[in-house]
């Protein structure tokens, strides 16, 4: 979260770091358990340390992960998403729709982002320009981009799609799914922004105190709307490559996903009072969930347990942080 | 005479090494109102405090009745029989002025509150008192006035027969303020001993049978109201000598930068006229409810006049954006550092560079190094004490946030600074510092307007000071001509009632 390293001040060093390192502390602590499950798992269970394995985790993980990003972001800003499930549903279901219509893989492609971007921008204005709670926008849209998806399908997923649309489904590149370079390629990229770039940075500003983010001369309402913009247009990505893995249309996919998202988000060190967060945890968050449903799967633990856990390890991660910081203050 | 309802003698109160209260004596008869006046910071509010339980005093006596009470806890000033309406008010908005009266006394039947008997009740309480307001309306419905009597009468309900107000008029209108005093010599005839803190003189003097003087936390003098005028209260109430203001380089101020003709906000001010010339300072000193606030936030562009025009190095400005207004080189340094002026959980070097973000990035990138640069040289320029520039604003010391507030609005190079409160809650040799950056902007060619409560301030930095008082602008005075008494005596209105004259 700092702004690289330089030559400071001497003196000055200690307190630097130690405050470095705090922030960095959940990017770190997750590492550290994703290796400790790996090792345990490895040593439990035959099955898990395989190509096959791998690869499954790394594309369940896919629309989690890109949801993520746009979730940190907004979470950052002091907003958040809840309509990222229903977007994805929806952008799946219009994206086989066009392309039975008979339309151009781009053009379908393209008509299902810009869907994903409306769905962000009513809900960006919804909450800045009239000043509806995020939790209460986001929700009124989740519930109507899933409503829609169902009205337009009358239930049913949609498939028959023309081969071609598979292809970024199914295509490996260096032996590593296409589906996971992008998650990675998007991941690396908006970190990187959120670190060092300026209109990310605002970001920021704005979740840790919007009053003195908009006296200092933010552009705060534009910023907002462009975060749930971000998120809208993600989560329709997220619908288009599901729905090329698929193959069909599903109005019934990502049921639920937001809440995932936001829950490894928050473990990942995003924190719903805004003002912090960072995409690597957010991803380290994701893969750390995933890999500890697939180390019960393996470990034939019930799914039902899965949830128990999922959420054991939500509220340990915050409490962790808070009693952290009670030590600190 | 009868004895005293309420007698303090000799009451101390120490905040660390700030003596609140120093030996404070004051009492209040049955029938009685009794002023309290002083200065910010001259002990009214401590003693108050005293008075409802909140702060324990060190040493001195309190009786009630004559008899010696301990006053420990809010609780247990309620049960000796002492309401109090404070200036902030605590009233819950959603609900309904009788829920209000008797939040936490709610009358019940086996667990289910009686409406109708909780309406009747309260009917009563305002009836006894004549105020008409209807029991079903929200709170949040009613104008501030009628709030403010709801507040007496939740005071009242509790059978208290000490009540104590403070400032209880600086949100009204002046009919309101005329029904709050009728409400008050109401009280006053039942028999009830009434404390009244007030910053309004005029008020005092129509109100208050005697009224007491606090400075620096001492008693100045307690004195029946007929046997004394507004100009010696005044002049008790400053007392101290005039501090010298320090190396002040005399100034020639230059061209307007900001002209204001005519602006007015509904419900906040009318018709104020104002110019900010280059290399200047103007002073905006007003009482509580002045609305000096709401006019240096309109002229910072938070909030955008109902009518009139602002014009800044001559072209005509339509203000409501800060943004906007920064592009214009106007910024505005708010009061409340926390809650709008620093990104506490931020580092001193994010609170450094955010109004400066462009300059600081080249293709959306922003520059580490430059960053870096930028905030060191900021926290060298304004001596901000802190262990490193990734260390989190909040970590910082009042004095200290302060610096780097402004350091945070100046690093824009502002033409037009206009500065609320600009020393609050800092110390002496910070606030020092503040001055003098200040001082030095204004020289470098800025026009400046500060806002401050604190006289001494003013007279300190400005060249010349418009005095505010309920939403006008009623006068303006040289900054170095000027006496504390005259400022005073203008803001609290005690020309404009014809009372006293210059001493």
């Amino acid at each position: 979260m700092t702004f690289g390293r330089s030559q400071s001040l001497a003196g000055l060093d200690h307190g630097r770091q130690a405050f470095g390192a705090a922030l960095r502390a959940r990017e770190l602590t997750l590492a550290v358990l994703i290796v400790a499950v790996v090792i345990g798992m490895a040593l439990a269970s035959p099955h898990f340390l395989s190509l096959a394995n791998f690869r499954a985790i790394s594309i369940g993980l896919v629309p989690i992960a890109i949801c993520a990003i746009g979730m940190t972001v907004l979470l950052a800003s002091g907003g958040f998403d809840l309509s990222v499930g229903s977007v994805l549903a929806l952008s799946s279901t219009i994206v086989a729709l066009l392309l039975i219509a008979g339309a151009p893989i781009p053009v379908a492609v393209a008509g299902a982002l810009l869907l994903g971007v409306a769905v962000g921008l009513v809900n960006g204005l919804v909450v800045t320009k009239i000043g509806v709670n995020p939790l209460v926008a986001t929700l009124g849209s989740m519930l109507i981009a899933r409503g829609i998806a169902l009205v337009i399908t009358e239930g049913f997923s949609l498939s028959s799609l023309p081969p071609a649309f598979g292809w970024a489904g199914r295509a490996e590149i260096a032996g590593v799914p296409f589906l996971l370079w992008v998650t990675l390629f998007l991941v690396v990229g908006f970190d990187l922004a959120m670190r060092h770039g300026s209109f990310f940075r605002k970001i920021y500003y704005i979740g840790a105190n919007e009053k003195a983010a908009r006296l200092s001369g933010l552009a705060v309402d534009r910023i907002k709307i462009v975060a749930y913009v971000l998120s809208g247009a993600l989560a329709a990505l997220a619908g288009v490559l599901l729905a090329s893995r698929l193959m069909s249309g599903t109005p019934t996919a990502g049921n639920a996903l937001e809440l995932q998202v936001l829950a490894a988000a928050v473990i990942g060190g995003a924190s719903l009072k805004g003002g912090e967060g960072t995409i690597l945890g957010a991803f380290l968050g994701v893969i750390f969930v995933a890999l500890l449903n697939n180390a019960m799967t393996m470990l034939a633990v019930s799914i039902y347990w899965q949830m128990i856990v999922t959420g054991a390890v939500l509220i340990a991660a915050v409490a962790f942080d808070m009693l952290v910081r009670r030590g600190e203050g | 005479m009868a004895a005293p309802l309420l007698a303090l003698s000799g009451v101390s109160k120490a905040f660390g090494t700030t003596q609140a209260l120093a030996g404070v004596s004051f009492d209040l008869y049955p029938g009685e109102v009794h002023a309290l006046v002083g200065e910010n910071g001259a002990g009214k509010s401590t003693l108050l405090a005293v008075l409802t339980g909140v702060v324990t005093p060190d040493s001195g006596t309190i009786a009630i009745d004559g008899k010696h009470v301990t006053i420990d806890g809010p609780a247990r000033a309620q049960a000796l029989g002492i309401g109090t309406v404070f200036q902030e008010l605590s009233l819950a908005g959603s609900l309904t002025v009788a829920e209000n009266i008797f939040a936490g006394r709610l009358p019940t039947m086996a667990g289910f509150v009686r409406w109708k008997e909780l309406r009747r009740r309260a009917r009563e309480v305002l009836g006894a008192f004549g105020m008409e307001i209807p029991v079903d309306r929200t709170v949040d419905s009613l104008p501030a006035g009628a709030r403010q009597l709801v507040e007496i009468a939740k005071a009242l309900s509790l059978d208290s027969r000490i009540l104590l107000l403070d400032e209880p008029t600086s949100a009204l209108t002046n009919d309101e303020v005329e029904a709050l005093l009728g409400i008050v010599a109401r009280l006053k005839a039942r028999g009830m001993g009434v404390v009244y803190v007030s910053h309004k003189l005029s008020e005092v003097f129509r109100i208050a049978d005697r009224i007491t003087v606090l400075r620096d936390g001492c008693l100045v003098g307690t004195r029946p109201a007929a046997a004394t005028s507004v100009s010696s209260v005044v002049r008790d109430m400053v007392g101290r000598d005039l501090a010298p203001s320090d190396e002040d380089a005399r100034r020639t101020p230059g061209a307007i930068a900001l002209k204001a003709r005519g602006l007015s906000r509904h419900g906040e001010f009318a018709d104020i006229d104002l110019e900010l010339r280059s290399r200047e300072i103007v002073g905006l000193a007003g009482l509580v409810g002045s609305r000096r606030t709401e006019l240096a936030r309109t002229l910072g562009g938070l909030a955008a006049p109902h009518s009139g025009a602002v014009e800044v190095r001559g072209s005509p400005i339509r203000f409501g954006s800060p943004r906007d207004a920064m592009a214009l080189g106007v910024v505005y340094v708010p009061d409340d550092r926390k809650s709008e002026g620093l990104f506490l959980s931020r580092s001193v070097m994010d609170n450094a560079v955010v109004t400066t973000l462009r300059r600081l990035s080249r293709f959306g990138v922003i520059n580490a190094a430059s960053s870096r640069m930028v905030a060191h040289h900021a926290v060298d320029r304004f001596r901000i004490k802190a262990r490193g520039i990734d260390l989190p604003a909040g970590s910082l010391s009042g004095g200290n946030q302060q610096k780097l507030m402004l350091a945070k609005w100046l690093a824009t190079n502002p033409g037009i600074v206009i500065v609320n409160e600009p020393t609050k809650g800092v110390d002496i040799e910070a606030k020092r510092e503040i001055h003098n950056h200040l001082r030095r902007l204004a020289e470098a060619g800025a026009a400046i307007l500060a806002v401050s409560s604190d006289l001494l301030e003013l007279l300190a930095i400005s060249d010349r000071i418009v005095i505010m008082r309920e939403g006008r602008v009623v006068g303006t005075v040289g900054g170095r001509a000027a006496t504390e008494e005259e400022i005073m005596r203008l803001a609290a209105g005690a020309g404009h009632h014809g009372v006293g004259e210059a001493a």
